[in-house]
């Protein structure tokens, strides 16, 4: 890509994008992309908005199609925040432009979420698109904006929140209250089931069908026990 | 030993965050603790209204962090107490001004010379967010009993996780104890059974707040306000004192912390 061009199209938006960052900085790459023996790492610079990202990576991938064709990408969260939004935005770039996946994202130091089970090193992108049968277990508590999407059942160890969406393609399962919005059967499957031990959700979604609690209901309050190891030995709490 | 960097956070506007941050404040200070107040709110200065400072200011945030004066000349020393100190923000600029590294950068050098560093954060989840947690140890995070409030502080908290500031605490603003006895209002149970995280304080409603942030005056130099005894509750407590909670019942709080220890 020519670096004329780059800068061009960066002048012609924001100015407002140009005041905090040093004039040197003809150099400012947004997200770098570097080669790894299985594909490429994306990793967004910090003081970068997405916008930025966005746009040079777009220019990027566009500008060297064939290189980046059918290739596994890693996107390195470790250092940015990304919203689930501008990651699927990312993704959907990534297959348009040049059909790569994303296959990995990394958040901290040992701790990934994959896009798809992890197959042998420098194995060809699979052609098929089977349903993966390992449910994903989510073992924290969905806040407000959190969404969770699994190509199978989906299990939560903890709350779903309002303002959280938990969206499985099997059965959604949550192991504390559900006050936010489930959706299983997401794919169309109306065997698809919901289970909670508190339900108290904005909405519920089972395959095409909709359902909204009635008003006022008040939900009984249920209580369960939790076995782990403390020391060394296992201890049941109440919680 | 280096002092704390507190950031107080809600995410929605309005729910006491400038309030929050000039009481525990003055509460600390009044406790001989040396404190510095940054306001985070870049272009809606609001921190120095509320402590009467406003017609006192010569340099502000900004022009700390690109370098048109020393920090010292920025801070304002309060009226009444010698060892606080405000740093307003500016009105006349845009939250892009400031980047995170460099509030990172500036908390870490006032950590060095205050025992308390507390940073207002704006509301809102964007740029100006990230500029004020960037540098925070510790985060309080304020919320009304209202369900707009809580969801935006559940949204907020779940930011703040992945932010990796895991040491959050919560101060439940504008309690009603009528209302909540009608059954009209959330209850702090509820709240903190929804939110999961530790309590640090609840502040019942009152009119005082109005009247003392009109004056410019903190409510914890009021002694019969009620709001003020909650804030220097609140203030006690972050410096390791055992207070209990005077407006909030006890009873659903040995739950929540059975329930913060089983690991959720």
């Amino acid at each position: 890509m020519s670096k004329g061009e780059m800068i061009r199209a960066k002048r012609g938006t924001n100015s407002k994008i140009r005041t905090h960052k040093p004039m040197e900085n003809q150099e400012f790459i947004p997200i770098q992309i570097k080669a790894n023996r299985e594909g490429f790492v994306l990793l967004p610079e910090e003081s970068a908005s997405f916008g930025e990202v966005f746009a040079y990576l777009k220019n990027r991938l566009e500008n060297s199609r064939d290189f980046f064709r059918f290739t596994r990408m890693v996107l390195d969260l470790r250092f940015t925040l990304l919203s689930i939004d501008e990651i699927q935005s990312i993704d959907h770039l990534l297959k348009e432009s040049c059909g790569a996946g994303l296959v990995e994202i990394k958040l901290k130091e040992g701790f990934s979420l994959f896009t798809e089970r992890r197959e042998k090193a420098a194995a060809p992108p699979a052609p098929s698109r089977e349903v993966e049968a390992v449910p994903l277990i989510v073992r924290h508590t969905c806040r407000s904006g959190a969404r969770i999407v699994s190509q199978s059942d989906c299990l939560v160890l903890g709350d779903v929140n309002p303002g959280a969406e938990v969206i499985a393609y099997g059965d959604v399962v949550v192991f504390g209250s559900l006050r936010g919005l489930a959706h299983a059967g997401a794919a169309g499957n109306r065997q698809a089931r919901i289970w909670a031990l508190s339900m108290e959700p904005n909405q519920l979604r089972i395959a095409d069908m909709v359902a909204v609690p009635p008003r006022g209901r008040k939900p009984v309050p249920k209580r369960y026990e939790v076995a782990e190891v403390r020391g060394e030995s296992i201890e049941v709490l109440t919680v | 030993m280096a002092g704390r960097t507190i950031v107080v956070t809600s995410g929605k506007g309005g729910v006491g965050k400038t309030t929050t941050v000039a009481n525990i404040g003055t509460a600390l200070a009044k406790k001989k603790h040396s404190v510095v107040l940054i306001d985070g709110d870049i272009g809606l200065r609001n921190l120095d209204v509320v402590m009467g400072l406003e017609n006192r200011i010569v340099y502000n945030l900004v022009d700390i962090i690109e370098g048109r004066c020393r920090k010292e000349q920025a801070m304002i020393r309060d009226r009444k107490l010698g060892n606080l100190c405000v740093i307003p923000s500016a009105q006349t600029r845009d939250k892009d001004s400031v980047q995170p590294e460099q509030m990172k950068g500036l908390c870490e050098e006032l950590a060095k010379e205050f025992d308390y560093v507390f940073i207002d954060c704006p509301a809102g989840i964007e740029h100006g967010f990230k500029n004020a947690i960037a540098g925070a140890q510790l985060a309080i995070v304020v919320t009304t009993p209202e369900v707009s409030a809580i969801r935006d502080a559940d949204r907020v908290i779940g930011l703040l996780e992945a932010s990796m500031l895991r040491d959050v605490h919560l101060i439940v603003n504008r309690l009603n104890d009528r209302m909540v006895k009608k059954g009209d209002m959330m209850s702090t149970e509820d709240i903190v059974s929804l939110l999961a995280i530790p309590l640090l304080g609840i502040v019942p409603e009152s009119e005082d707040v109005v009247v003392s942030t009109n004056r410019g005056v903190p409510l914890v130099h009021d002694r019969n306000s009620r709001a003020g005894t909650a804030f220097q509750g609140i203030a006690a407590r972050l410096n390791g004192e055992d207070v209990p909670h005077s407006d909030g019942k006890e009873v659903g709080f040995r739950d929540f912390f059975r329930k913060l220890f089983s690991g959720q």
